[in-house]
């Protein structure tokens, strides 16, 4: 197929890494424009080798292009080097399939990871020759939807959207494209506003536009209101109850470049059984829903030779909680052994299995283990209700000890509601207590050198959907104080030459909060931050937090507002009109637990009640 | 070495987008081709193993060639494996752009197809050029720089400085051909780890040479042939 690059070869040559933008990836589907009634641009808000390694935009590549009327193509985030180019020479930004302006598609679909890619969203509509605000766009634009895990709260960036996807792709998008097939072929013409009237009415579709907020005095919402009564004053998230009805990629596109994922994927459940009060993952992807072992069985061998990969991993939350692990495990090592493919684990629960796979997977010697207790006391861990006691933690470590390994890798999170100094200061002691189970477990003569606990840290982020949605942050001040707290307490352990800190950078994190927690007004800001500069905000090297504070001080937006003023249980937050399937009680229930430091039993011990048994699927109705 | 383990070269092709893919993601996609094509390849030992597999020379970013080579060692008999249906499975699953063109079983002992490399051919076309000059000219010139020159002294930079390097034994090839609306170069330089002359430092020495600035013209490059020296004579790496 002769398709001509929208690039020309002096410009491609000029750029790095013009494999970015020409296709040609293995695996790519190839579709004759001429039996296509819907053309969908699919992006990814980051650069190629980023967006490349999503596993979700693959399933919706996959999902869409099953359709015989419609193509979806794919769209990245032209680096800074070639925006620059594009804006200066006014190119369109383009499809990789067809290299076909984005303008010209049906719908821009673009997946929301994480908050800090809210500028490059700005910059693929800046670049399209796109407007802005939704309500400047007419029927000649392409609808743009919004999915991903922001779109729990994507206020922010509300203004930007037409549609956002509530839940999983699975379940609501043919429903919504052939919708939008009708509206098109209406004999009055297509009306962008009754279309979006109607998808409304479809689970899981969100219309920001059909939504008015109005505000308190003292800043703070006083409704949420739809426009109209026919649609749901609630957007209920759509969850795929069977598994066996899953779309997978079992071909997945490979690119010629290397991505930052060169693997094959295997999804093998969602949702999480845990409940951890800070993780939102956790919440917004219940109820636990495992796939069964045969059928990844089967995906997997498929994949593998669809892809030519060399290497394998399994992406899930706590993996270690999937049923048949071991089985899985036990075919893929078999499978895998003599085609010179290896097998990569996800973090799993340190304990006599996982280390016995490990062993057989990688050289004991060069690699290093990681725990992620999240926080250092055991009151502490129970406020998160990360079920880890001490003892699962030095247990593991001992085994591990044992079995040869002298690096270990620990995640914590400073900045978590209720944390006192003795809290912080509980981190570093563990790390000295494990350095010292080390010398106390391995002989002086089978030691390999001493060993090493690299100790990390993040600042929390309060999210939506989480019983900790109601929590102040602190002042970026506050964060440098506790982290540096911790670094001296560990250089007077008696360990300390065996132990090492790092810390991650407040002002990211700020960022992130008032993202996460934002409402419709912060949207100015983003727009003004876009327009003075600021683009690929997740990578350190062109983030700049000076330009962000001058946007919010420019646009009248207080930071403060959303990250370290005390909420009460009753406001309205920015998010109350989107249901993710678990009731506001559960919410405050689990918040007034971590008060109490009180920890609530995962799903397959005992149900709590959080809702997600109306989905009619998955862990709730196990065993 | 043990009678199933082969040593297979593999002639192919790399045009059209491929050309922007460097030298390690080529590599990087034959490692997966070959899996995806089930090659009987061989593989090193150990938790990472790693096939068996090197290539004759990297090709720049934004070259095409029709005359590219990699070896592999394979873990089969001939009879199990034609060298065509070697050539074969990994058409099949190959993209566009790249194209096996020749396989060929090797004797063991053979070097390796880099070890091999003695000089490569070109043809060079330009894309775009803002001077104007006649064939007959450009021929003219040509002769005197070349044809007459006793040598062709340059200052090579390498990663270790800068040294001295006299181009005119490593040019086996210098002709300039006439065609429609223009002509075009004809070269075969001095290829390998010994005496490596890329195609556009040679022509733009002979543009400099001409007077003409590098910044007056583009050139799109195509490498048409690898060749190792025997008894003094080129002959392609499978020939």
């Amino acid at each position: 197929m002769d398709i001509k690059n929208a690039l020309s070869d002096d410009i491609l040559l000029s750029v790095e890494k013009p494999a970015r933008y020409v296709g040609n990836e293995v695996n790519i589907i190839r579709k004759d424009l001429k039996d296509i009634d819907i053309r969908f641009a699919m992006c990814f808000p980051d650069v190629y080798e980023i967006g490349m390694s999503h596993l979700g935009i693959q399933i919706l590549y996959e999902l869409f292009n099953r359709r015989n009327d419609t193509y979806c193509e794919r769209v990245y985030s032209p680096w800074p080097d070639l925006h620059e180019i594009m804006k200066e020479k006014k190119i369109p930004l383009f499809t990789l399939e067809t290299q076909s302006p984005v303008k010209d598609f049906a719908f821009l679909g673009i997946t929301l990871q994480y908050e800090m890619c809210y500028t490059n969203v700005l910059q693929v509509l800046d670049l399209s020759g796109m407007p802005f605000l939704a309500k400047d766009r007419d029927e000649t634009y392409p609808i743009v939807i919004g999915g991903g895990p922001c779109v729990y709260n994507a206020e922010p960036i509300a203004d930007f959207f037409d549609i956002f996807y509530i839940g999983e792709g699975e379940v609501s998008y043919n429903a919504l494209l052939d919708l939008y097939l009708r509206h098109k072929n209406d004999p009055n013409g297509y009306d962008k506003k009754a279309f979006l009237h109607e998808a409304a009415k479809i689970d899981g579709i969100y219309v920001p536009s059909l939504f008015d907020v109005t505000y308190n005095p003292d800043g703070t919402i006083s409704a949420i209101t739809p426009l109209y009564d026919d649609i749901p004053k609630k957007v209920k998230r759509v969850v795929l109850t069977d598994m066996d009805e899953d779309v997978y990629p079992v071909h997945p596109l490979v690119p010629l470049i290397k991505p930052v994922q060169d693997r094959v994927v295997l999804e093998i459940q969602r949702g999480c059984i845990r409940g951890c009060r800070f993780c939102q993952a956790g919440m917004i992807y219940r109820p636990n829903r495992e796939k069964s072992v045969d059928k990844l069985k089967e995906y997997a061998k498929e994949m593998l030779l669809s892809s030519g990969h060399e290497e394998i991993s399994l992406s899930s939350l706590s993996t270690s909680d999937y049923s048949d692990l071991r089985e899985l495990l036990d075919f893929l090592i078999t499978e895998c052994a003599d085609k010179g493919i290896s097998v990569s684990l996800p973090s799993l629960r340190i304990d006599a299995f996982s280390l016995d796979v490990m062993k057989r997977l990688s050289d004991v010697k060069k690699s290093s283990l990681t725990f992620a207790p999240e926080a250092g006391s055991q009151r502490m861990r129970n406020v998160i209700n990360k079920g880890l006691t001490v003892e699962d933690i030095m247990g593991g470590a001992a085994e591990a000890f044992k079995g040869g390994w002298n690096k270990v890798k620990l995640y914590f999170m400073l900045g978590l509601p209720t944390e006192t100094d003795e809290d912080i200061l509980a981190i570093p002691e563990l790390g000295n207590e494990m350095a010292a189970l080390y010398y106390d477990t391995v002989p002086k003569e089978e030691r390999h050198g001493k060993c090493q606990i690299n100790m990390s840290t993040s600042f929390f982020v309060p999210k939506p959907f989480t019983p900790f949605q109601w929590a102040k942050m602190e002042p970026p001040s506050e964060y440098k104080r506790k982290a540096r707290l911790l670094n001296d307490a560990m250089k007077e352990k008696l360990n300390h030459k065996s132990l090492s800190y790092q810390w991650h950078h407040p002002e990211v994190t700020i960022l992130e909060g008032v993202f996460a927690r934002g409402d419709r007004r912060v949207g100015k800001t983003i727009l003004y931050a876009y327009l003075h500069g600021c683009l690929f905000d997740a990578w350190t090297d062109y983030f700049s937090f000076e330009r962000w504070e001058e946007a919010f001080t420019a646009t009248g937006v207080d930071m403060d507002f959303y990250t370290i003023r005390e909420r009460s249980l009753d406001e309205i937050l920015p998010w109350s009109h989107i249901d993710v399937g678990i009731t506001e009680e559960f919410f405050k229930r689990e918040w007034e637990n971590a008060m109490k430091a009180s920890v609530t039993p995962n799903c397959r011990d005992k149900c709590s009640g959080c809702g997600c048994r109306s989905y009619g699927g998955g862990v709730c109705y196990a065993g | 070495m043990p009678d199933n383990i082969k040593k297979m070269r593999l002639k192919f092709s790399k045009t059209g987008n491929m050309r922007f893919i460097g030298h390690l993601d080529v590599m990087r996609y034959f490692q997966k081709v070959i899996r995806k094509a089930e090659i009987p390849i061989r593989y090193s030992e150990g938790f990472h193993p790693h096939q068996i597999m090197s290539f004759a020379s990297p090709l720049g970013m934004g070259l095409i060639s029709s005359g590219e080579y990699v070896d592999m060692d394979l873990v089969c008999t001939e009879e199990e494996y034609s060298a065509a249906d070697i050539m074969n499975r990994m058409n099949k699953v190959l993209s566009e752009g790249i194209s096996i063109l020749d396989a060929a079983y090797l004797p063991y002992k053979e070097p390796n197809a880099m070890a091999s490399v003695a000089a490569a051919s070109y043809i060079v076309h330009y894309t775009d050029k803002s001077f104007d000059m006649s064939f007959e000219e450009i021929c003219r010139k040509k002769t005197v720089f070349f044809d007459e020159a006793s040598s062709i002294n340059i200052i090579k930079k390498t990663k270790k400085g800068e040294r001295k390097v006299d181009l005119k034994p490593l040019i086996y090839r210098f002709d300039i051909k006439p065609e429609a609306n223009g002509y075009f170069f004809d070269l075969m330089l001095s290829s390998g780890s010994q005496d490596n002359i890329k195609p556009e430092l040679m022509l733009d020495t002979f543009h400099e040479a001409m007077g003409i600035s590098t910044e007056a013209y583009h050139f799109f490059i195509e490498r048409t042939d690898l060749y190792k020296n025997v008894d003094n004579t080129f002959v392609p790496l499978i020939g």
